[in-house]
């Protein structure tokens, strides 16, 4: 009786030893993500941080973007550097091509840059449903205060 | 015969030894777990770009010719029902919107053939209305650049302006 349940337990101890994980489909899994992830990486990174509040639009251009003096326009603010310069809806609305708040903060953009040999350029990163008023008056203060350079931000099309 | 069990004989003890034997897979999993992590940090889903303007020919400098009276280009007039297709006061062409969107392969067509027609190949300008979705401008832009303008400028477009209706 004994002698069969030592059997027993060394059959049981044999087939665990047996058992073991399959681990072909898991290196497959791992084998495809690695290449994936392989295509995808940017030794450069990123230059740009685009806003999380605009969606922008898609273009074909394949230029790759550079530092610049940036100006977001969200979903409903103008932004530079973080800081809010002016509302969307304040600038549909307004007559004025010009708006003091950007101009105002472009021009000590320009102060900052004449001091360098860069070439002032604005990138302007806009949701891509605002109508072209905004940009537009955004193009206009920028341009009065000395930035002539334009370049808009895009998502490449695949 | 002898000879075939001979050699079954002779090789049931390495069959054995090739059921023993056992890759140690746990190196190659330490690398692959390491480096998921630190590949997933690095990588861009979404590739950015930028496309370059220019400002119209009465805001911009460098944009002017020896005589001082601003180059005659190619405008394409963004207008909420079509795109007209513009040279100083003559209007080329008109493409009305297909539904929702515009027409951009009769466009990029249209851009094309007149292009070969024009002095100035390498610029154009893209004059559009105020109330135009942004979007709708940058697909323009790509289409000018598809062309084979090089140079494009935005400029705002009059509202009084009626051209192609």
């Amino acid at each position: 009786m004994v002698f069969k349940v030592n059997g027993l337990a060394r059959k049981q101890e044999a087939l665990q030893s047996i058992v073991k994980p399959q681990m072909t489909s898991l290196i497959d899994i791992l084998t495809l993500l690695l290449v994936f992830l392989i295509q995808s990486y940017n030794a450069e990174g990123n230059l740009i941080t685009v806003s999380s509040d605009l969606q922008l639009p898609l273009s074909a251009s394949k230029e790759a973007p550079r530092t610049a003096a940036m100006v977001e326009i969200t979903r409903d603010q103008v932004l530079a550097d973080g800081r809010v310069l002016a509302s969307v809806a304040d600038m549909v609305s307004s007559d004025s091509l010009l708006n003091n708040n950007i101009y105002d903060y472009m021009m000590a953009k320009k102060k900052l840059i004449s001091d360098t040999a860069q070439i002032p350029e604005v990138i302007i990163q806009c949701d891509k449903e605002h109508p072209f008023v905004v940009v537009k008056k955004v193009m206009f203060s920028c341009s009065k205060a000395g930035f002539s350079n334009f370049s808009i931000l895009a998502v490449q099309k695949e | 015969m002898k000879t075939l069990t001979a050699l079954s004989g002779r090789n049931a003890p390495s069959d054995a030894m090739e059921d023993e034997v056992d890759l140690n897979i746990s190196p190659i999993m330490n690398v692959l777990i390491m480096l998921i992590p630190f590949l997933t940090s690095l990588a861009v889903y979404a590739h950015l770009s930028i496309l370059e303007l220019s400002l119209p020919p009465n805001v911009g400098s460098g944009t002017l010719s020896g005589s001082g009276k601003p180059k005659l280009k190619m405008t394409l007039v963004l207008h909420p029902e079509y795109i007209a297709v513009t040279y100083g006061e003559k209007m080329l062409d008109s493409l009305p919107k297909l539904g929702p969107q515009y027409d951009y392969t009769s466009l990029s067509d249209r851009l094309k053939v007149r292009r070969e027609e024009m002095e100035n190949k390498e610029e154009a300008v893209v004059a559009v209305r105020d109330e135009i979705s942004f979007k709708y401008v940058v697909d323009v832009l790509d289409v000018c650049r598809g062309a084979g303008f090089s140079k494009t400028a935005v400029a705002g477009a009059a509202a009084t302006l009626e051209a192609g209706k």
